[in-house]
């Protein structure tokens, strides 16, 4: 029987599919933002999660963290710690070949065996086990206030540099503060390292692994102040990894940051549950925002529908008229519109949702390669699309009441004149 | 659904004013004094803007009076809520309109169900009655035709099912015939007359068309407001 809603839809086709886009549009803005938004959150919680150490040391500005191997020795000997590893990173010109140029690269700074207990799952997929890096006490040739006697400084190169430079296991290089060849300082490569596929991050966030106070020396962070002193030893951080019980308790990973402060009251400590704390913290605002710039999407498609259910109204009024004469009640007219309504924003909803994914397959094609990142972490959870999808329906029903309202309030005689 | 009893309607004082108390304010029934046994056949004639849609407004309970009082069988029923009055409407007051009214989505057979539909008639014994229905009005043949298939004529028939759809005991027309031509308005009165005859019902047409008019058992005069001629049936 006809007075189903679908009859005045299929009466009034080109309103209809109007509203129907209006709505979906409406929707897929939200749909795109917290898919994507989402996607983004959950990788970045990933990342803090599988980073292989719980805890970082930082300097706040631009200092260093200062006497960083000390400190991690001592960091070390706190309850649950099984291992702070100092890094340090600087930029480098790399000289390969005889008449090589310079190439500007990025080397990290790290004690072997101690990063190698801090890796993350990625790390460990991409760099050799043991790291083929010599000297793995690192600050053994500091002595009296320089560095002496170091035969031969190793250096893993990446495989992207690997196959652009040429270079490779065997060969040598030279890594110079400046773009003077002279002074830097050889180095034997003595390993290779893949460069893990990174999102949203710089790719090949490092070009070269060196012993941490190799790089020191090239860098300037490891000479003594004066002659006698122990030697300035700068890292930018130290990661601290707990162990397996610890690592998976927030309560204890707060203690042992705690227990860090106190050696290193001048620094910043910092847990990657704090971290990930933050960025839920975060994510909850920008879901906030998304959720209030699709809320206007969504108040100006419900505008829309609430203007034609009371156009509707409006054009059909005879016919509710008559209705109201033969002794229809309110509420059977009222359901009538309020089921429009639905078939419109129901119908709205579910384009919309089935656009916003298309949008985000389409933005994972085409965008530009930032955007296609995000896309591709898209992350389309069925109950925040089903709850987005009954928001709507719901907040139609809005709209459905206003037009139920004008037509319960059509006087009769008037309608039928 | 049982027939709906035909009530006797009384109309004491009534009076009916529109935009009251503003500027341009009009009254279009000025104190109606009228008693309707139950099963009159009534007709009401009277120039145009004499007030005759208006006291059939009031009669169906469409409208409500601004003053008086108007009773079924003795209970004032005028000024009861806008859900008491549908829902007499609804049960007991069957309208015929000079334009049908047909509502142009649903087919013949939809419309005559409507109302039924509207009083939650179980949906077989709805199909049953409307397919009777349209069957005394000669149109079984057009069941399933929407209204802008139909002639004037089978319209005003679909519209006259439709009236009788719940079995009101009252049956109120406005100009039923208006838009017809002579064989179609006979046709029409003579289903009219026909419906009265076997249900008992009320039956008030408002007309200009003396022959109409000359089928009635009694004749009402109004002008200005006013009821200024009755035969009271004789």
């Amino acid at each position: 029987m006809r007075w189903r809603a679908r009859a005045p839809l299929r009466h009034h086709r080109l309103q209809t599919i109007l509203t129907v886009a209006a709505i979906a549009t409406a929707v897929s803005l939200p749909v795109v933002l917290l898919s994507v938004g989402g996607g983004v959150f959950q990788h970045e919680l990933a990342q803090l999660q599988n980073a292989g150490y719980e805890i970082v040391v930082s300097a706040s500005g631009v200092h260093a963290v200062d006497q960083s191997h000390s400190l991690a020795a001592s960091i070390d000997r706190v309850g649950s710690v099984t291992a702070a590893s100092p890094v340090l990173s600087f930029a480098l010109d790399a000289f390969v070949g005889p008449g090589g140029g310079a190439q500007p690269v990025l080397v990290e700074g790290v004690i072997p065996q101690a990063f190698e207990a801090t890796e993350g799952p990625t790390e460990r997929s991409v760099l050799p086990s043991p790291l083929p890096l010599g000297d793995p006490t690192d600050l053994v040739h500091y002595r009296g206030g320089s560095y002496r006697g170091v035969a031969s400084w190793d250096v893993m190169v990446s495989t992207p540099f690997m196959q652009s430079s040429g270079s490779g296991t065997g060969t040598s290089l030279i890594l110079s503060p400046d773009s003077n060849r002279s002074g830097g300082v050889a180095f034997n490569v003595t390993g290779v390292f893949g460069v893990p596929p990174t999102t949203l991050g710089p790719t090949a966030a490092y070009a070269m692994v060196v012993p941490l106070s190799d790089l020191q020396v090239l860098a300037g962070l490891g000479a003594a102040r004066t002659s006698g002193d122990p030697p300035l030893d700068a890292a930018d951080t130290i990661e601290v990894a707990l162990d397996g019980a610890a690592a998976a308790d927030p309560s204890q990973i707060d203690r042992a940051a705690s227990e860090i402060q106190g050696l290193v009251p001048f620094y910043g400590v910092t847990s990657l549950t704090q971290e990930a704390q933050h960025l839920q913290e975060a994510n909850s605002v920008l879901t906030g925002f998304y959720l209030a710039l699709s809320s206007v999407a969504l108040a100006v498609g419900l505008i829309f529908l609430a203007l034609v259910l009371v156009r509707r109204v409006e054009s059909e009024r005879k016919s509710i008229g008559i209705q109201r004469a033969m002794g229809v009640p309110g509420r059977f007219i009222a359901s009538g519109i309020v089921r429009t309504g639905l078939l419109l924003s129901g119908g709205g909803a579910v384009v919309g949702v089935g656009a916003g994914i298309i949008l985000v397959r389409l933005l994972q094609v085409y965008g530009s390669p930032e955007v296609q990142a995000a896309a591709n972490l898209a992350v389309f959870d069925p109950r925040t699309l089903i709850l987005l999808g009954a928001g709507v329906v719901g907040l139609s029903s809005l709209a459905s009441a206003l037009a139920s309202r004008t037509a319960l309030r059509l006087s009769i005689p008037e309608a039928l004149r | 659904m049982n027939p709906a009893k035909a009530p006797r309607i009384e109309l004491r004082g009534v009076a009916k004013t529109f935009g009251g108390g503003r500027p341009g304010e009009v009254r279009a029934l000025g104190g109606i004094d009228l008693a309707i046994a139950p099963g009159e056949f009534v007709s009401v004639e009277g120039p145009s803007g004499c007030g005759k849609t208006t006291l059939l407004n009031l009669l169906g309970l469409i409208d409500v009076p601004t003053r008086g009082e108007l009773t079924w069988d003795g209970r004032p029923i005028g000024n009861r809520s806008e859900r008491e009055r549908t829902r007499l409407r609804l049960s007991g007051v069957g309208f015929i309109f000079q334009r049908f009214y047909l509502l142009s989505t649903l087919t013949a057979r939809e419309n005559v169900e409507l109302p039924m539909r509207a009083a939650r008639v179980p949906s077989a014994d709805r199909r049953a009655r409307a397919d009777a229905l349209l069957a005394s009005v000669g149109l079984t043949p057009r069941a399933e035709a929407y209204p802008h298939q139909l002639s004037g004529g089978e319209e005003q028939r679909v519209a006259v099912a439709r009236a009788l759809a719940n079995r009101p005991g009252i049956l109120l027309a406005d100009e039923p015939t208006g838009e017809l031509d002579s064989a179609n308005t006979e046709a029409i009165l003579d289903l009219l007359v026909r419906v009265r005859g076997e249900t008992g019902a009320t039956l008030l047409v408002v007309t200009h068309n003396p022959k109409v008019a000359q089928r009635a058992d009694r004749h009402l005069q109004m002008r200005d407001g006013r009821v200024v001629a009755d035969d009271g049936g004789r």
